[in-house]
Formats: structure tokens, sequence, C-alpha cells
């Protein structure tokens, strides 16, 4: 970035104001609006302004909202780890066992098609699948593996988990692909040369050298996650508690300010998880 | 506008068997612009109401007959019961038509956004049932607890923000459609009578019952529940204290981490799939959305229980941005609403119409009969769009009208404490 | 293709990929077979009748909601956003090819974007514009809401383009007297030209499927999503996966048909000899 540009202050100028004005009225402003908003009074159909804390002794006073952001990390830890597990194996199977672009791209494609049908569509799609007289109970007990159709399938937070994993693990895939492209295979074969097994050089060379990846496609999985309304909705047949449900159902019963301030714990829980992951990362460089 | 389907021509077709009593009733529904000038019929035409609701009465082919019977063009909406209020609170300008609940209206009215009608431009208005004038079906009933639909349902002037205790010429929304719910069955999985709201917790169905997730409409089906297993004595249901509310959620939340739930539902549809998939076999459960599992070829009933009722109605609702020309346009659709048709369509799918005596000219003697006087069908009875709900020969479960609606114990209601009853309602769909 | 003997390693990794594109398509399988159901058809199994009745009933009229003019609605939001993306995203990699005062703040604010969860994007935007009395559009905060998603897209992998750019081409066009603007238009935009069709791919598919953003900021009218979601709790009928195997055959047929020009145009400049398109 240190180009000796003939450009002037005045054209850099035009040149970030449209995208400083979109983020400064629909980002900045709105979080700030949030920030304020949690500090107002409420009724019944209407809220005002006002400054009272009782919005945050509510939400944090109470034990239900641990629970759930508890329940809600819970969601984040186990989606994180399969992706991870699942991204990392599926980008190191195209990374280094397809030799040629052309058949890298087909299996990416073949990867890519579902994401072109609707999340919501896709996601719903699991519930006769998995359902009490579903596909899958249907086969197990057609084959004589279980007696009783198994529960725990659907409306579960089996359920929700698997729903977020079939949603996210691309976006696991992407970065951590794109981190080991960026391998140098001369260090793969020093390591092998050295006499490192092939777990030795997972360990000790692929592994550190796709940190960044990881902790890109991390970051994306986990904030997803945690601000995610309508997987748990739909997946956890209405009974199960995130914290997105969680305001969602005061935003829905017209609690603003209530909806506020738990947005606000929300957004300070979720930076601290980025601000985490970030410091393996450096962003700028990884670009 | 679309070209029509399937849908309308089996409803034409199903409509030209009901014969001579469609034939009146249409020509009731062509008279419903007499009377005006001739320019403003004509001005009526260009005139778009946007009307939102929930997705039990805003069908399409509502919109389609208005457009044929009065010019007006109507936009519809559907949300579900919580964005309804959310809707009249946060965006008075963008509807001009609420088909709100009861319930919702006792929690928005405050705001000022909606206006009353004047009860002298109402044709039917002494075609209206009871219920919603003095809260009574007949003289000699006893008012139900909860939000009843009179207690809300009258104010003192246009500008009103509050609800009138008596009878006024100032009505806050006009009604259009009411049931009596219960709980809802599948017979071939229980494999026995159910008669009393404890069934809801019985261990016997755990992981099989379900219950809604509306809060006003569920702390209601939880408070039957409790009252009839003992374990609760309200002083009123429908206005609980908040020791009654702490000690109804307890004892659900208990049952809720115990697994008796397999789900919560939100949605008329909800329920349908829940119940068709066997997921559920037992729930509370609104009566329409039975006939609707029912004609996919599944056993499912309908049960009335000893404890009564629990009971919802909705109306339409005028936004206070309408004036001139959309208001006349907008009273004009309401007239038309309760003229007849509309209330032959609801009533052909189980709800009851506000003004049943003028749907009654969209019906078969055999329809009335079933769906209003609880007899035996004649033929099977099917629904407006076609499809065979009943056969020949089959009744109504809980029979007729006045057995239904006579048996009302409780509204969906908004409690005094309303702000703690929907935290602790949160608290147990988040346990 | 075949360099050498495979490792063991490889046929279970390859196992293991399987595995993994079968619980992709596992569950839009079963929809497409609902989709066939007969007419009295419901969400779930077991299965009732055999017929294609709700691929017409997509296209008739719906007894609750409407997908066409809530599928034009986001079509058209689709190609603004798409536009605004790369317009945007372009002009700003541009000005962040050397440093200015506030390039950090700015590029932190734009990850911030991706990061902060949308329902807090919905939840601000639409109590701003409650607060200041304004109706929310979908074609308004709807627009805003939805550019707080596809912008950080496009601008960073703007700024991993330029990263990537050798600068020696537009010194050279600059020494044989061209205008910067004559650079920009005739040097960079073609080499760049393959990019700016991925961020604008990236544009419109994150807006076309956009839910969280909208929720609160679409005002009284629908974009497919939402109206989607609706229909989940509002029908009841097979419609849905109808749409659901539709969306999937299309784009399968569409990235087919692009995988089929890219063979035959490779093909093509190899039997031609040149050596355009290789490592891009």
């Amino acid at each position: 970035m240190d180009t000796v540009d003939r450009q002037s202050p005045l054209s850099t100028l035009l040149q970030i104001s449209p995208i400083s004005l979109i983020l400064g009225f629909f980002l900045v402003l709105p979080i700030g609006t949030i920030l304020i908003v949690s500090f107002w009074d409420y009724n019944d159909f209407s809220f005002f302004p006002d400054f009272v804390w009782t919005n945050y002794s509510d939400a944090l006073g109470s034990n239900v909202t641990y629970k759930t952001y508890l329940n809600t990390l819970w969601y984040a830890g186990l989606t994180w780890f399969f992706t991870f597990i699942i991204g990392f194996t599926v980008a190191y199977f195209l990374a280094f066992h397809i030799h040629t672009t052309r058949w890298q791209i087909v299996l990416f494609l073949i990867c890519t098609i579902p994401f072109w049908t609707s999340n919501i569509i896709r996601m719903i799609s699991w519930i006769p699948f998995l359902g009490r007289n579903g596909v899958f109970n249907t086969m197990l007990q057609s084959i004589g593996l279980i007696d009783e159709p198994l529960e725990f399938l659907l409306f579960s937070d089996f359920s929700i988990v698997l729903a977020f994993v079939h949603l996210y693990a691309l976006f696991m895939v992407v970065p951590i692909f794109n981190s080991m492209m960026r391998i140098d295979r001369s260090f793969i074969e020093a390591a092998i040369d050295g006499g490192a097994n092939g777990w030795q050089t997972l360990t000790n060379v692929v592994i550190p050298l796709c940190k960044p990846g990881i902790a890109i496609g991390s970051i994306f999985v986990v904030t997803l996650v945690m601000g995610d309304y309508i997987t748990v909705r739909l997946m956890g047949g209405g009974q199960r508690a995130s914290v997105g449900v969680m305001m969602w159902n005061e935003i829905s019963l017209l609690l603003y300010p209530a909806a506020a301030a738990h947005a606000v714990v929300l957004l300070a829980v979720v930076l601290i998880m980025v601000s985490l992951m970030m410091r393996v990362v450096d962003l700028k460089k990884e670009l | 506008m679309k070209n029509s389907t399937t849908l309308t021509s089996l409803s034409r077709r199903d409509l030209l068997k009901r014969g001579s009593a469609v034939a009146l009733g249409a020509a009731v529904g062509s008279q419903a612009i007499t009377g005006f000038p001739t320019i403003w019929a004509q001005n009526i035409k260009n005139v778009t109401l946007r009307q939102f609701g929930t997705g039990v009465s805003n069908i399409n082919e509502i919109a389609k007959k208005a457009k044929e019977d009065l010019g007006i063009t109507l936009e519809m909406t559907a949300l579900n019961t919580d964005a309804t209020a959310q809707r009249v609170v946060t965006q008075p300008k963008s509807f001009d038509i609420a088909d709100i609940e009861y319930f919702t209206l006792k929690k928005v009215w405050p705001s000022g956004n909606m206006q009353p009608m004047d009860i002298s431009k109402l044709k039917y208005f002494d075609k209206i049932v009871g219920i919603f004038k003095d809260g009574r079906l007949t003289p000699s009933s006893k008012i139900a607890q909860g939000t009843a639909p009179h207690t809300v349902s009258f104010t003192d002037g246009p500008n009103s923000k509050s609800f009138s205790k008596s009878m006024t010429n100032w009505y806050t929304m006009v009604p259009t459609i009411y049931n009596a719910d219960t709980l809802g069955i599948r017979p071939d999985l229980i494999g026995r009578p159910i008669n009393s709201w404890t069934e809801l917790l019985n261990p016997e169905f755990k992981g099989k019952a379900s219950i809604l997730n509306i809060a006003s409409i569920g702390i209601m089906d939880a408070a039957m529940v409790c009252e009839a297993m003992g374990e609760v004595q309200y002083g009123d249901k429908g206005n609980m204290t908040k020791e009654e509310i702490d000690k109804t959620m307890a004892i659900f939340t208990e049952a809720k981490k115990a697994g008796q739930f397999r789900a919560f539902w939100q949605t008329f549809d909800e329920s349908v799939n829940l119940m068709a998939s066997g997921e559920v076999v037992i729930q509370s459960m609104w009566s329409p959305a039975i006939t609707k599992v029912r004609s996919m070829g599944l056993p499912c009933i309908y049960q009335p229980l000893k404890e009564g009722y629990r009971s919802w109605g909705g109306g339409l609702g005028l936004s206070r941005n309408l004036s001139g020309l959309e208001l006349d346009a907008a009273y004009e659709y309401i007239n038309w609403y309760l003229s007849g048709w509309v209330g032959g369509l609801l009533m052909r799918q189980g709800y009851y119409s506000a003004a049943p005596e003028t749907s009654k000219l969209h019906m078969s003697a055999d329809e009335w009969g079933f769906w209003f006087e609880g007899k035996a069908a004649q033929n099977d009875i099917m629904d407006p769009f076609g499809n065979k709900l009943e056969p020949k020969g089959a009744k109504r479960d809980g029979g007729s009208f006045e057995e239904r609606m006579g048996r009302v114990e409780c509204w969906n209601s908004v409690m005094d404490e309303n702000r703690h009853m929907v935290r602790k309602w949160n608290e147990f769909i988040a346990a | 293709m075949m360099h050498k003997k495979r490792p063991a390693s490889f046929y279970w990794l390859a196992a293991f990929f399987g595995l993994f594109v079968m619980f992709l398509y596992g569950p839009i399988s079963a929809i497409v077979i609902l989709s066939f159901q007969g007419p009295n058809g419901g969400l779930t199994f077991p299965m009732n009748g055999f017929s294609i009745h709700w691929f017409f009933a997509l296209f008739g009229e719906q007894l609750v909601g409407d997908f066409e003019t809530s599928f034009l609605r986001s079509l058209q939001l689709g190609l603004v956003v798409m536009a605004l993306t790369v317009v945007i995203s372009l002009v700003t990699g541009l000005a962040f090819r050397k440093k200015f005062f506030g390039s950090n703040l700015l590029f932190y604010t734009t990850v911030a974007s991706l990061i902060v969860p949308s329902i807090l994007v919905s939840l601000g935007i639409g109590l701003i514009f409650n607060i200041m009395g304004w109706e929310v559009s979908w074609t308004t905060s709807g627009l805003g809401a939805h550019l707080t998603w596809t912008l950080p897209f496009g601008f960073l992998i703007m700024i991993a383009v330029f990263n990537r750019f050798d600068k020696s081409y537009e010194e050279a066009a600059r020494d044989l007297g061209a205008s910067s603007w004559q650079t920009i238009r005739h040097v960079v935009l073609p080499i760049i030209g393959p990019s700016l069709i991925g961020v604008a791919l990236f544009g419109f598919t994150l807006s076309y499927d956009e839910f969280a953003r909208t929720l609160m900021t679409s005002g009284v009218k629908n974009t497919l999503p939402l109206e989607i979601f609706g229909m989940t709790t509002n029908v009841t009928t097979p419609t849905l996966y109808a749409l659901g195997t539709l969306t999937t055959f299309f784009s399968l047929f569409m990235i087919l048909t692009a995988m089929g020009v890219l063979f035959y145009l490779r093909r093509r400049q190899e039997s031609h000899g040149s050596d355009a398109g290789k490592g891009v």
C-alpha cells in the first residue's frame, strides 16, 4: 500500500466517501441508537427517552439470561468444532490431493450448488428428513437397527447444530483452502526430507501455516451462530433458546429497550470473542 | 392482476352446486354499491386499501371478490400474531386496515394509531352477535374471563384512546371471525378417550405434546390446565396476579424440563405440520387446523373438554390516517365484509362469522346445518377451495354454535401484569 | 491427472469428501421427493400421492402470500445492490492503494460490518427509522441494510486484488502519456475485470438470500426470503419444496452451463496456442 500514486487527497476523499457514508448511516449510527435506546423505558405499546438501568438489571439479573448465553456459546462451540474438522479435511483434500485447477474448481462447484438454494428452504428440508416418521428413522427401522424412532434427531440441540454445520461448513472450507494454497510446497518437501512423518508434517508445518485461514473461518462461523435467530427457532421447534431468539421474542412483543439491552450485551460478547481470534491473524497481510 | 388458477375454478364449481341460495347471495352482493351517487361509485374503483393480518383470514380469495363486487383493490399481507401488534404500533402509515385479534387490540389501541368507527355507518351492526356487544351470547349466558371482545369494543369518541365500559356509538373494531378452541388430538395414536385439559401435561404423552408460543394465548391454555389439575385456584384467569402467573409458569417449566413438549408452535400451519407428521399427538389447537389435518386423510379430533373452551376473536380496525374517499371506501369494504360472502367463506372452513345470519345466504342448507347447527352432514362437506373435509354423515366436533360458544370459559387476554407475564413466558420458552 | 501412485490417505480423504457431499445434498433430496406429492400432500413424510401439481401451484396464486412479486422485489434489490457493491468496492479499493488519514479506522469499520450480528443491524436501523418517524421500506432501509453486508465482502476482495496487482503496467501506460482515467479505463479495469465479476456475483447472491438484516428493514413489502419465512409458518403445502427443487436444479443448470463454456474456451485457446487465461 505504499504506491507513489498521483492521487490528490481530494480524489481519495471522493473515493472513500460513499462507503463511509453508507457504513456511517447504516452501521455506526444504528449501533449507537441501540446503545441509547437500551437506557430508555417502555410500556405495552411504546418506548420513550429516559435514563434507566432496569433493562440491564432485568437482563443481567435473570438466571435465564446466563443460561441462554451458555446455551448459545455451546451451539457456537459445537458448530465451530464440527465445521473446523470438516472444513480442514475437505480443504486439505482439495489443496493437496487434487492436482489440477480444473478438478479443484469442479469439486468446489459441487459443494456450492446447495448454497444457491434459499437458506430457509435448506433448513426446513431437514425436518422431513429427521422427523419421527422421517426418511432417516424409516430407513433405520427398515434395516432393523432400531425398533423405536429416534426422538433426539429433531427439535433438539442435535438438529440445531446439524443445521448450523450444514449451513456454514463452506465458510470454513474457503479460507482454509486459501491458506493452504499459499503454503510453499518446498516447506513440506523439506519437512519430509528431514524425516518427519505425515502427522508431524501436518501438525508442525501445515496447521501453523493455516492459522490465519482457520481464524477467518472461525470468526465467520462463530459470529453467524451467535447472532442467529431463525435456525434455532425452526430447528429447535420453538422450545430451545439462544440469544437471538430471546432478543427476537422481545422485539416481537414490542419491548424494544429490553431487546436493545440484550443487543448491547451480545455485541460486547461477540467483539471479545472476535478480538481473541483476531490475535492470530493480521487481516491486512492475509488478503 | 394474475389469471386465476385451479383454485377459483374449483370454488366456482363448488358455488354452482350450491344453487339457489348462492344466486340469492350474489344478488345481495351486487347490491353493495347502490344508494350512492354514480360518481362516487366510479371513484371508489381507484381506491387501494392496504390490509394486514394473520394468515387465517388474509386470504387472497377475499381480495379478488372485493375487487369484483366493489372495485376496491386490496393489498394483503400475512403476518404472525405478534407481528400484527408490531405493525400497528411501529408503522402506522403502512396500513389502512388492520385485521387483528381482540387481545392485540387491547395492547395497541392506546397508541392512538387506529380510529374508531361510527356505528351509525355500519349497515349490519344489528346482525352482529351479542358476544361483541354486551358479551352475552344469550341473555342468560355468563360472561367469560379474559379479554372478552365487548370489553375492548367501545370507545367514547372519535379521538379516544381508552375503552368504554358500556355500549357507545364508537366501535374500536368490527368483529369478523372468532372461534372456541380446545385440545386437538390424534385418536389413532392415543387410543383412549380424552376429556380434560389436564391431559396436556399427562406424562403418558411425554415428548408428544405441544402448546402454542404466543404469550397472551399460551398463558390461558396453561391456566386452563393448571386449574383443571387443581394446582392453582385463580381469582380471575383473565387477569392473574404475579403469584398466579409465577405458579402457572413454574408448573409448565417443570413439565418442559421433564421433556413433556415436542415443540412449540406459533402459527396455524405449524400446528398442522406437527399433528400431521405424528410428531405431536395432543396439543392446543384451532378448529380449522384440525379440519386441515383431516383433509390430509389423517384422523384428528377437536376434543370438547369438561372444563370448557378458550376462545379468540378478531376483527377489522381502521388506521388513524384514513380519511375522505379512502375512509368511505373502508366503510364500504367493511359493510361488504359483513354482508355474507366472506362470512360464508370463513364458516365453511370451520370459523364463525360475526354476523352468522348473513353468511347463511352463502351456504347450502346442508353446510349451515353441519357447521352452525351441529347436524349430521347429508353430503360430503367441502371447504371453499374444493377439498373434501368431512364425509357424509359426519357431525362437527363439539356440536352446534350455541353448544360451543356457550361454553367459553375464557378469552385470550392481556392482563394488568402483562409485562411480568411476558417476562415469565419468555423465561419458560428459554428454560 | 494421474502423476504418481496415490497414497492410501488419498482414498480416505476422498471418501470423507464424498460423505460431505452426501451430507450437503441429503436433505435436498428429501425436498425433491416431497415436492412431487399429490394435491393433498403436506410438508412431511409419509408421502401423499404423486403428481407435479405443486410445480403448477407455484406459478399460480397462493392461498396466502405471493411468490412472484416478492421474487421480483428481491431480483431488483439484488441487481441494485450488485451494481452499487461493484462500483463502491472498486473506488474504495483504488483509494486504499495508498495510506491516507483514517484508512485503518475505515478498514476495521468495514470488517466490523461483517462481524456485528445481523439482527443488531436490523434492530438498529429499525429503531432509527422508528424514532425519526420515517417509513421503513425495502428500497431505502432495506437497501442500506443489504449494503452493510455486501460491501465488506466486495471491499476485502478488491483489497486482495490490488495487493497482487503488478503496478508496472500502470507505470508503462503513464510513461506513454496516458491520463490517470485512461490508465484505469484501459489498463487497470481489463486486468481486474474477472474479480469484479466475482464481486458482482457475491453482491447479488448475498443480497438475494439475505434474511436477518432485512427482517426489520423491509417494511410492508416482503423480499423473497421473508416471504418464504412467512410461508414456513403460514403454509402447509409442498409449494415451498417445489420452489426449493426448482432453484436447486436451476443453479445446477447454470453452473454446468458456465463450466461447459469455460471448458470450451480453454480447449479453443489450447488449440490456438495462446497463453492467456493461464494462472489466473
